[in-house]
């Protein structure tokens, strides 16, 4: 046993020593009678606002009875409410959920009718409209360069001096 | 109810340090003890009863203040054993060796309870626990939420501190009593 473990044992006896000597704090005179106050005045109390175990075994036995008999009639009536809540969410519903679906199908006939148009058209005729709009685009594009090039001449950098 | 409120109010004030809410506690003890009166009346450890209820209704109180106590003991309590703790610790066994046990059994019981009152929460609680109620440290800390060592450490530091208390109370260790030597009680003013 080391020094310092014998400093603490040592230290430890005395405190317990010293501590268990102390005799015991005299409690408040007030004590007892706010006790017996506190009592009398739960005593004063009518018995429907105690606890369940101070009422009359008249009262007590049915009271606990009805409990028990209500516990399944609660979860029935739960159920009930939940069933009735998703009927009447469902009928209120039912308005904004046709919107839609008169949407969607809307837009559902709108692609079959461009599709079936596509699908019409020979496969000749697209190849050549192709061709013929990048044709008219390049020749278009070819125009107007030309035109922008002799409408608005470049400036001359020669003349232009640094300052 | 004479026979036990003393032991009962003692059991709550050294824990709470504060006898306006140890009465509290008391008065809620002997209610309880009053709603299962024909059990604890008959039982011939009535008195281990009372007391049992009584910590139990005190460290509940002091938990609702757990959180606040945790951070304190955690904050304040250092896990190393410093040389400083150690020189303490010395002088503390010195105090209460020889110092203490001059004086009147009247001025030691106040100057203990004073000192007591006054240590902190984090090392009063668990000191009173050990020395007082004689729960062994793993138990205190399982009821404390707080680790073994930060329990034994607190233990120690109470210790040492109830001892600097005293010394501060005008009780030194016997050199510092010849060192200094306090002055007699007819010329203390």
């Amino acid at each position: 046993m080391t020094s310092r473990d014998q400093t603490d044992e040592k230290l430890e006896r005395l405190v317990s020593q010293v501590l268990r000597d102390q005799p015991l704090r005299r409690a408040p005179a007030s004590l007892e009678n706010r006790v017996l106050g506190e009592l009398a005045a739960r005593a004063r109390l009518p018995w429907w606002r105690r606890g369940v175990a101070s009422w009359p075994a008249a009262v007590r036995i049915p009271v606990i009875a009805g409990c028990a008999i209500c516990v399944p009639l609660v979860w029935i009536a739960s159920l009930w409410l939940a069933a009735r809540l998703v009927s009447i969410t469902r009928s209120r519903m039912a308005g904004p959920l046709t919107t839609l679906r008169d949407a969607g199908q809307t837009f559902a006939s709108l692609r079959a009718v461009t599709t079936h148009l596509i699908q019409s058209i020979p496969h000749e005729w697209l190849v050549g409209g192709i061709i013929a709009s990048a044709t008219v685009y390049a020749v278009l594009f070819a125009l107007v360069a030309v035109g922008y090039s002799l409408l608005y001449p470049r400036p001359d950098y020669s003349k232009v001096h640094l300052t | 109810m004479r026979s036990y409120q003393d032991m009962v109010f003692s059991t709550a004030v050294r824990l709470t340090a504060n006898p306006a809410q140890a009465e509290d506690i008391s008065q809620e003890v002997f209610l309880r003890a009053y709603e299962s009166f024909d059990n604890v009346r008959s039982s011939p450890k009535a008195g281990g009863w009372l007391k049992t209820v009584a910590t139990n209704l005190t460290l509940n109180y002091l938990t609702r203040h757990r959180k606040r106590w945790r951070l304190f003991s955690e904050v304040f309590s250092d896990d190393s054993r410093d040389q400083d703790l150690e020189s303490a610790a010395d002088s503390a066994a010195a105090v209460f060796d020889t110092a203490l046990t001059e004086l009147e059994a009247d001025e030691r019981r106040e100057r203990v309870e004073k000192a007591l009152e006054r240590l902190p929460e984090h090392q009063r609680v668990p000191l009173v626990l050990y020395h007082y109620e004689e729960m062994p440290y793993q138990d205190i800390a399982d009821r404390l939420g707080v680790s073994l060592a930060k329990i034994k450490t607190d233990i120690l530091r109470g210790r040492v501190a109830m001892a600097g208390l005293l010394a501060q109370s005008g009780l030194g260790a016997p050199d510092d009593r010849r060192r200094n030597p306090p002055a007699t009680r007819g010329t203390q003013s």
